[in-house]
C-alpha cells in the first residue's frame, strides 16, 4: 500500500482537508455527493503511478464550507484557486458521481486546469429518457441498495458501508448530505447550461459508466460522449454506479490505460 | 384570567378508508391525487365553512386555519383564501391563520399585500400567523430545506418592512430581490396585525419568537414539553428585559365534547384517523436532509416518547393530545391544561378526520355554551 498523509490545505482561508499520497505527476480525484471514502484500493493503484490528491470537498468532512459556496459553479470556482494555491495546473483529474459533475464544470469553464479528464458515473447533464435516482428523498440504507448491482463483488463493501459509526462519524454522514442538498437540490443533479458549456472541451476526456447504474443512467454518459469531442465512453458489464468500488481491478486497468 | 378559545378543523378530505390508507407508505406528498372526488370536496368545504360560522356563533372568540399540501388531510391549500371567505362570512372573530409558509414563498411582498387585504376585509380581525412548514413542505413545493430557516427570517423581515414603512423601497436580499416594494394595500391594525409563530420543538423557533415578542403556540407537544419551551420562551424574554404575558402562549391540541363521557368517548374515536394515517410516513419525508439544525435533532428526540400514531386512542388522552369527554370533563382537563402552562389562548382541532357534520356541531354547540364560559375564571 502507497503511503498517504492528510493535510489542511488552506484556501483563502478555508481549510481542505487532502489525502495526498503516491508519486509521480499529480492526479486530482473528486469525490461524489456521499462524502470522501476514504484511501481504497483503486485510490492506492493510482497513487502507484501518480500524486494523488483527494480533498473532501468544502462541506465535506474535515472540510470547511465558506458561508458563500452553495453551489456546483461556487464549488468548481473554489477547485480552481485550490488548485492555484498548491500549484497544480495541466494535471489530470478523475471525478465520481457529484465530483465528476465538479470537473466537468472546472473543465469546461477554466481550459488550463485540466489535461486529462475522467468522468465516473458523472451526475451533471439531465437524461433525457431516464431519470437521475432522487437520493435525498430516501433514506440511506435504500440509497446504498441503489449503489450497487452486487455489493457481493466489491471486496471494500463491508469496510466502507457495514462498519458500525462512531457518532462523529454519524455526525459527518449526516452533515455530508446536507452539504449535498444544498448543492443539488434544484435543478436536481443538473444543470441546464453544462452541456452546452462542455463543448468548449478539449482535453482527452474519458466517460466510464458502469453498466447497471440505477443512480445515474448510462444515457448520461452517452450524453457527456455526445457533448464533448474526442471524448470515449467505457461502459463495464455487470456494474453499479460506484464501478470503483464494485470492480475496482476493472476500473483501474480503465483509468491506467487512460491516464497514462 | 381570560382565556381565548379558537376553533380549528384541517378541513379533511377523510373519504380516505383505513384499508386504502394501509397500502400506500404516507397520506402525504405521493399519495395519489387520483383518488381525489373534487364534488365530494365541494359538499365537505360547504359542511366545513357552516361549521366555521357557526363556532363563531356558539362562542368561539377565534377562527383558526392552516394550509398543507399534496394531502388528503388538509384541503386547505392557501390559508389566505379561506382567511378572505372566513372575513365575509364572520364579524367578530379573529382569524388566526397559522399559517403562510415563508420558506416556501417565493413573493413575500404578494404574502403581505394578500395579509394585509385580509385586514382589511376582516376590519382588523386578522391574526397572522408565520410557519416554517413542516418538512414534508420542503419537499411538495420542492424550496431547498437547507435555506428554510433563513428564507423564513428573510421573508418575514421583508413582509413586516413592507406593513411599516412607507413605498416604495428596494430590497436586495439573499433570497429576495425588488425594485419597488410598495403594495397598495396595508393592514388596518397599527403597526401590523399580530404575528404568532407555532412549534413543536426546535429550541431556534422559540428564541426567535421571544426575541421579536411573538406568540409561541406549542402544537400536539407533551404538556412536560411545552411547559420547558415555554420557559425557555420566558427566559430570553427575561433576559432581554420584558415579562411575557400569557398573551405570548398558545397551545394546539385536539378536542371533543358530547352530552356524557360515555357518548363522547365513542364519536370521539373518529379523532384517531386523523391521529394515524396522515401522521404516517418515511423519516426522509418529515425530515428531508437540512431541515432541521442538530439542536432541532436533539429537541425533537426529546419530543415524545412515541409517536402519536402508535398511540391508543387511551394513549393519546392520557398525553393530552385529545381531550374527550363530557363538557365536565372537558371543562376540568381544559382547565388543567390553562392553569399549568399559563397561556393566553386555546387552539382547539374540534373536528377532526370523519367526525361527522352531527357531531361536530353538536361539540360545537356544548363547547360554547358550558366549555369556553367555564374557562374564563
Amino acid at each position: 500500500m502507497v503511503a498517504f498523509k492528510e493535510e489542511m490545505v488552506d484556501v483563502g482561508g478555508t481549510k481542505v482537508h487532502t489525502m495526498k499520497g503516491g508519486s509521480g505527476e499529480p492526479l486530482l480525484l473528486l469525490h461524489g455527493a456521499g462524502g470522501n471514502n476514504g484511501w481504497l484500493k483503486s485510490i492506492d493503484a493510482l497513487a502507484e503511478k501518480y500524486t494523488v490528491y483527494y480533498p473532501s470537498h468544502p462541506g465535506y468532512g474535515k472540510s470547511e464550507r465558506p458561508e458563500w459556496l452553495e453551489t456546483i459553479p461556487d464549488m468548481a470556482a473554489f477547485y480552481t484557486w485550490y488548485l492555484e494555491t498548491l500549484g497544480l495546473e495541466g494535471i489530470r483529474a478523475v471525478g465520481f458521481s457529484m465530483g465528476g459533475w465538479i470537473a466537468s464544470e472546472i473543465a469546461a469553464t477554466c481550459g488550463h486546469s485540466f489535461s486529462k479528464l475522467m468522468l465516473v458515473g458523472a451526475v451533471g447533464i439531465k437524461p433525457n429518457v431516464a431519470e437521475i435516482a432522487d437520493l435525498f428523498i430516501i433514506s440511506p440504507a435504500q440509497v446504498l441498495e441503489l449503489m450497487f448491482h452486487d455489493p457481493n463483488q466489491a471486496p471494500e463493501y463491508q469496510d466502507i458501508y457495514q462498519k458500525e459509526l462512531t457518532p462523529e462519524e454519524a455526525m459527518t454522514a449526516e452533515t455530508n448530505r446536507e452539504m449535498a442538498v444544498r448543492l443539488c437540490w434544484k435543478p436536481y443533479m443538473h444543470d441546464p447550461r453544462l452541456a452546452n458549456l462542455l463543448a468548449r472541451v478539449n482535453i482527452p476526456t474519458r466517460m466510464v459508466w458502469g453498466k447497471n447504474d440505477q443512480i445515474v443512467p448510462l444515457e448520461c454518459g452517452e450524453l457527456y460522449n455526445e457533448a464533448i469531442k474526442g471524448s470515449d465512453l467505457v461502459v463495464i458489464e455487470n456494474c453499479g454506479h460506484s464501478p470503483q468500488v464494485e470492480k475496482p481491478d476493472e476500473f483501474i486497468k480503465i483509468a491506467l490505460d487512460f491516464l497514462a | 384570567m381570560s382565556l381565548n378559545v379558537y376553533y380549528f378543523t384541517e378541513m379533511p378530505y377523510h373519504h380516505i378508508d383505513d384499508e386504502l390508507a394501509e397500502q400506500w407508505p404516507s397520506l402525504r406528498l405521493t399519495f395519489p391525487n387520483s383518488y381525489f372526488d373534487p364534488n365530494k370536496a365541494t359538499d365537505l368545504f360547504k359542511r366545513y365553512l357552516d361549521e366555521f360560522q357557526y363556532a363563531e356563533e356558539a362562542g368561539f372568540q377565534g377562527l383558526m386555519i392552516n394550509e398543507h399540501h399534496n394531502t388528503p388531510s388538509c384541503m386547505d391549500v392557501e390559508v389566505n383564501i379561506t382567511g378572505g371567505i372566513l372575513a365575509r362570512m364572520t364579524s367578530k372573530a379573529k382569524i388566526l391563520m397559522l399559517g403562510n409558509m415563508l420558506p416556501t414563498s417565493d413573493n413575500p411582498p404578494r404574502l403581505a399585500e394578500e395579509i394585509a387585504m385580509l385586514d382589511v376585509l376582516s376590519g382588523g380581525r386578522i391574526v397572522s400567523g408565520f410557519v416554517r412548514g413542516i418538512g414534508v413542505e420542503s419537499w411538495a413545493n420542492n424550496t431547498n430545506p437547507v435555506h428554510n430557516r433563513e428564507r423564513f427570517e428573510e421573508c418575514h423581515d421583508l413582509i413586516i418592512k413592507t406593513w411599516t414603512t412607507p413605498g416604495p423601497f428596494r430590497w436586495e436580499g439573499k433570497h429576495y430581490q425588488y425594485r419597488a416594494v410598495n403594495p397598495w394595500m396595508v393592514p388596518v391594525q397599527k403597526p401590523h396585525p399580530p404575528i404568532w409563530v407555532p412549534g413543536t420543538g426546535s429550541p431556534e423557533t422559540v428564541e426567535w419568537a421571544a426575541a421579536n415578542r411573538y406568540t409561541y403556540a406549542a402544537f400536539l407537544t407533551e404538556l412536560t414539553r411545552a411547559r420547558t419551551l415555554f420557559d425557555s420562551y420566558r427566559e430570553h424574554a427575561n433576559k432581554a428585559g420584558w415579562e411575557p404575558e400569557s398573551d405570548k402562549f398558545a397551545f394546539m391540541i385536539c378536542a371533543h365534547v358530547n352530552e356524557t363521557d360515555e357518548k363522547a368517548q365513542e364519536s370521539g374515536k373518529a379523532f384517531m384517523w386523523r391521529m394515524g394515517h396522515p401522521l404516517k410516513g418515511p423519516r426522509e419525508y418529515w425530515a428531508p436532509p437540512g431541515y432541521f439544525s442538530q439542536a432541532g435533532v436533539t429537541a425533537n428526540a426529546a419530543r415524545r416518547q412515541k409517536p402519536m400514531n402508535e398511540m391508543s386512542y387511551e394513549e393519546l388522552q392520557e398525553h393530552n393530545h385529545l381531550v374527550v369527554g363530557s363538557p365536565d370533563t372537558v371543562i376540568k382537563k381544559l382547565r388543567h391544561i390553562k392553569e399549568t402552562l399559563g397561556i393566553g389562548s386555546l387552539l382547539l382541532e374540534t373536528q377532526g378526520g370523519p367526525l361527522s357534520h352531527k357531531d361536530t356541531m353538536r361539540s360545537i354547540k356544548l363547547m360554547g355554551e358550558e366549555v369556553i364560559p367555564a374557562l374564563q375564571d
